[in-house]
């Protein structure tokens, strides 16, 4: 058992517990790089190191940052959270959750062909030459289509959070 | 064990979904979908780990790269809604973003 997956998993699923109840955003983006964090180091546990690089920049460099900063911009006041659910609402919610979990966890556990050591089949695994030729050659097509779910993703941001031009003419 | 990476990776996604069901705030929601996919993510690299044949190729990173992508495409999405809603309504709770339900 590797000591450094068992702190890495005990400190994301702290921060993610920490995460879900946090009234605050602020607080919850706050755990959720932490966990991120944790997650990253646990790709490196799986002999990962291309995508715990790319984990982290891509999670907590650009997707915190958006949400740190959307948060900043929509400056929440205390009283404009909103009432959460009551705890007869939410207890039932974390019974069914619990139970998803204790029943892939029951699946898991009862499969003998995953009951194998995690390790690598040869020193390169997952690095980034592996991972690219793979990305360039076998899954091109896919890794094209990527790129235009992301241009269109970025118009549909941009069209989505711009102000409205003729409200902006009117008020002027 | 690769089963430990598995339910590490089961209990996140239910952390996750029950931030996305019991949870009003919405932008702690979005942040829930974002662990529910880590879980996720950590399943696809776990499993790839798991011999299958004689040539083993790292196939699930490259999914994991698809799905960062994704998510990030998402939240843009998903953050820029927010941003509209909340400029029209005042609100990020989901219980008064009802004006779809007919």
């Amino acid at each position: 058992m590797d000591p450094i997956f068992l702190i890495a998993s005990a400190v994301a699923l702290a921060s993610a517990v920490n995460m879900v109840t946090q009234r605050n955003p602020v607080y919850s983006a706050v755990f959720l790089l932490v966990g991120f964090l944790a997650v990253a180091v646990t790709f490196l546990s799986l002999s990962a190191p291309f995508l715990a690089a790319i984990h982290v920049v891509v999670y907590t460099g650009a997707i915190m940052v958006l949400f740190l900063f959307v948060i900043m911009l929509l400056n929440l006041k205390p009283e404009e959270l909103g009432a959460e659910y009551p705890i007869e609402t939410r207890a039932p919610i974390a019974v069914l959750c619990a139970a998803m979990f204790g029943m892939m966890s029951w699946a898991i556990l009862s499969d003998p062909s995953l009951a194998i050591p995690a390790k690598a089949p040869n020193a390169t695994w997952g690095s980034v030459e592996e991972v690219g030729l793979l990305l360039f050659n076998v899954y091109a097509l896919p890794f094209e289509l990527i790129s235009l779910l992301i241009i269109v993703a970025m118009f549909g941001a941009l069209v989505l959070a711009k102000k409205r031009l003729s409200n902006v003419e009117a008020t002027s | 064990m690769i089963s430990y990476y598995l339910l590490f990776a089961a209990a996140l996604f239910s952390i996750g979904a029950y931030g996305v069901l019991a949870r009003r705030n919405v932008l702690i929601i979005l942040m829930s979908l974002e662990l529910m996919l880590n879980g996720v993510n950590i399943v696809f690299v776990a499993l790839s780990l798991v011999p299958h044949g004689v040539q083993m190729a790292p196939g699930g990173h490259v999914f994991v790269l698809m799905v960062m992508a994704v998510a990030a495409a998402e939240v843009a999405v998903g953050l820029a809604i927010v941003i509209a809603l909340f400029r029209t309504r005042q609100t990020v709770d989901i219980n008064d973003l009802q004006m779809m339900s007919g």
